[in-house]
């Protein structure tokens, strides 16, 4: 009889148990029983008094810990994300992870002469092509807050720009109510409709909550847009460490999902069963520069936990990052952080990873950055996917055949079974050198950032995207310059 | 018994112990202002200095702030109106449309703590609002803050219209996106990168 085939361990990774789990969580219920938030936007107000909440003397909302725990149940366990062009290509739920750019950089290193310089409209969409191009990045975001788009509707500028330069899924920012509903109509023509990108999002909004415990309007109008509207949403507010939370990674923790809990349960009393992407942002305030770092080991064991918190508890997709430095340069710093935040967030299986290719503490954003990430992410996903162990991998015939034969001309190298396994059974880097010393001098003696220059410049150049229609481009056009435009 | 133990507890972030050093030095009539410049003020000198050479971390240096303060309570009461007078008046505020106020708030309590006397607006003011109250409380500083660079130009209308108003006030900005450049471009009196910075800015600018 055949016996069933041995299974694959795909390593991950565990930083809390159950007890450390709930602990956080009732900390959070406790937070919003006990200390409360300012809510400033009065719908959402008395629809949270309606639902059983209350006040106290100095006017702070009160939540139950029942209705977290009904939204809790009430939102989706699995959101689904589609290219631009109408394919699944994000599974958000359990295990499965995605990686992404990340928004509203100041500043970002110009590919052709490598000044730190103010970013610009097309830097946006080079950043998107870029995106479109790499195979393991799987989202795009603006890394920019152009100089050259007009303030009041930078955030619609710069989605027009991602896709008019990329066909994968958008994770995008908008100011108030009134940009979102503009950005929602760029969506809609390019889905082919309002009810075609309910069915098949590509898009999916981040907006923030103010740590500790305040939501201002323009944040609630986003927020009860995109849940009226089904627009997968997260909410994560700035609770880092020391800064917009305590200095204790637990209670940072326990501050920003108390938060994320608020915003979840006004997203399901607005919209039940409404995508609702969950965590909080919880990284460090650096003590000595006052930074809020992008780099450090903290934001990746509090994900990890968040990760765990997910299992155990919250059993929703959770919102992360990973790939970003706080390093000015592509260095070995970049490197070494940008490794550390990819590996552990795979590990311990977050699901939607953003801010690869950020850099300066998120100040600045890297085309080469997000290209050397690419190829950190493809060296981690490696790592992740196991080793299988099998009759074939064990290759005991092959072992046999070679051992015997090794005076007689045989080497592993020109076997069958090598030839067969080498290709997909091994990682080959694209971009780490390998080379011997020789051959490395001979071609320029290039370090890592001189590689990722030369790829991404190349992607730039020669790769194609996909281009929308003749119609709905120029619907963009009108929409951005506030004409009319023919519907589809 | 000296004013070094003073200096020492400041150093030692012990608030208790610099309160019973104050009161042992008054109690053995030691000159005010000995206690004042050779315990309180030194101690803070050198706290800037091992700030600044990446010895202490920010939390240290607001509570050795903290510590010099509750000595100062102390003998307070016994200075001169012109000992005790505070440095001047720095009206605060992140700018309209912002919400960001980490930042704000650190560099507040630090001029607050190098003896200014602070009004803070909170987030999100109106321009106008930083004017009026400027004028109201005769401050010597008006200290924007902006994280966005969409409220950059909110920077540059407060300058504006603070000029037009014709006060006897400096104006100063700060926040990530914020520059020298931009600063010179907007006609701000000054810029600083960080909080210790802010406050050199502001004692060059008031001093
Ligand atoms: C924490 C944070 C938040 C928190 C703020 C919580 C709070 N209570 O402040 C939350 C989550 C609410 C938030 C919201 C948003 N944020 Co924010 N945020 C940050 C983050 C991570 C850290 C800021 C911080 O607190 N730093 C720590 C403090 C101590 O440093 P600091 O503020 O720079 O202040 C120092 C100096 O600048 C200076 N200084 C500051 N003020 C002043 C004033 C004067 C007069 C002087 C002289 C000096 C000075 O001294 C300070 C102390 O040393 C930064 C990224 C980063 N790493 O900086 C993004 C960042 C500033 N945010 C950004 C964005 C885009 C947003 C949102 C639009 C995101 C969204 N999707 O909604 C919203 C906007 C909300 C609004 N309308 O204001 C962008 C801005 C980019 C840009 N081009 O403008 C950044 C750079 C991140 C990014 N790359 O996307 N954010």
């Amino acid at each position: 009889m055949k016996q069933p085939a041995i299974n694959t361990f795909r390593p991950r990774m565990r930083v809390l148990n159950e007890e450390q789990a709930w602990a956080i969580h009732h900390a959070a219920l406790e937070i919003l029983e006990n200390t409360g938030f300012i809510m400033e936007h009065e719908p959402t107000r008395r629809m949270l008094l309606e639902a059983g909440c209350r006040t106290d003397q100095e006017d702070r909302v009160l939540m139950p810990a029942r209705l977290a725990d009904a939204a809790l149940k009430s939102a989706p366990r699995q959101i689904a994300l589609y290219d631009q062009q109408g394919r699944r290509a994000m599974s958000l739920v359990d295990d499965n992870f995605y990686f992404g750019t990340g928004s509203d950089t100041i500043f970002t290193i110009d590919l052709e002469t490598g000044e730190r310089r103010r970013t610009v409209l097309q830097d946006s969409g080079n950043f998107a092509k870029l995106v479109d191009g790499l195979e393991n990045i799987d989202f795009s975001m603006s890394m920019g807050n152009p100089e050259d788009a007009p303030i009041e509707e930078i955030y619609v500028h710069v989605f027009a720009a991602m896709v008019q330069n990329g066909n994968k899924p958008i994770c995008f920012i908008a100011d108030s109510g009134k940009d979102i509903a503009k950005i929602h109509e760029i969506a809609c023509l390019v889905a082919g409709g309002e009810d075609a990108l309910a069915r098949r999002p590509f898009i999916l909004n981040y907006s923030e909550a103010i740590s500790p415990l305040r939501f201002p309007i323009n944040v609630m109008e986003k927020l009860v847009f995109c849940a009226r509207k089904r627009i997968p949403i997260c909410l994560p507010s700035g609770c880092n460490a020391g800064g917009g939370g305590p200095s204790t990674l637990a209670g940072a923790m326990a501050l920003g999902l108390a938060e994320n809990l608020v915003g979840l349960t006004i997203h399901q009393l607005t919209n039940a069963g409404a995508p609702f992407l969950f965590a909080p942002n919880v990284s460090v305030l650096d003590m000595r520069h006052t930074v809020v770092s992008y780099g450090c080991t903290e934001w990746s064991l509090t994900q990890a936990a968040l990760a765990d918190m997910r299992d155990m508890i919250y059993k929703l997709p959770v919102w992360s990052f990973a790939g970003a430095t706080d390093a000015k340069t592509v260095d070995a710093q970049a490197g070494a952080e940008g490794m550390l935040s990819i590996i552990t967030a795979m590990l311990s299986r977050c699901n939607f990873i953003h801010d690869v290719g950020y850099i300066e503490s998120g100040h600045t954003s890297s085309l080469e950055m997000v290209t050397l990430a690419d190829e950190l992410v493809a060296m981690s996903r490696y790592f992740v996917d196991g080793l299988r162990v099998d009759e074939d991998t064990l290759a005991l015939d092959v072992i046999d055949r070679v051992a015997r034969n090794v005076g007689k001309g045989a080497i592993f190298l020109n076997d069958e079974h090598t030839f067969k396994h080498f290709k997909t059974d091994l990682f080959h880097p694209k971009l780490a050198d390998r080379s011997r010393f020789e051959l490395w001098h001979e071609n320029g003696a290039k370090e890592m950032q001189q590689r990722c220059t030369e790829k991404a410049r190349k992607i730039l150049v020669q790769h194609q995207v996909t281009p929308k229609s003749e119609a709905v481009l120029k619907g963009i056009e009108a929409i951005l310059a506030h004409k009319t435009y023919q519907r589809i | 018994m000296s004013t070094q133990e003073i200096y020492n507890a400041i150093l030692a972030f012990d608030e208790v112990s610099v309160k019973a050093k104050v009161r042992a030095e008054l109690g053995a009539g030691t000159d005010i202002q000995t206690i004042l410049d050779d315990g309180l003020v030194r101690a803070m000198d050198i706290v800037g200095e091992r700030f600044s050479a990446g010895d202490l971390f920010i939390p240290e240096m607001l509570k050795s702030a903290q510590v010099m303060k509750a000595g100062l309570e102390l003998i307070k009461p016994l200075l001169t109106t012109d000992q005790s007078r505070s440095k001047g008046t720095v009206v605060i505020g992140t700018v309209k449309g912002d919400q960001h106020d980490i930042g704000k708030n650190l560099v507040a309590m630090m001029l607050e703590g190098a003896g200014f006397k602070i009004v803070d607006l909170g987030v999100d003011v109106e321009s106008e609002v930083f004017v009026k109250t400027a004028a109201e409380q005769k401050a010597d500083v008006i200290a924007l803050s902006s994280l966005l660079t969409t409220t950059m130009p909110a920077m540059e209308q407060t300058i504006r219209i603070t000029k037009a108003a014709n006060l006897a006030v400096k104006t100063i900005v700060g926040g990530a996106p914020v520059s020298q450049a931009f600063a010179h471009q907007i006609e701000a009196d000054g810029y600083s990168a960080d909080a210790p910075g802010t406050v050199k800015l502001v004692k060059e600018l008031v001093g």
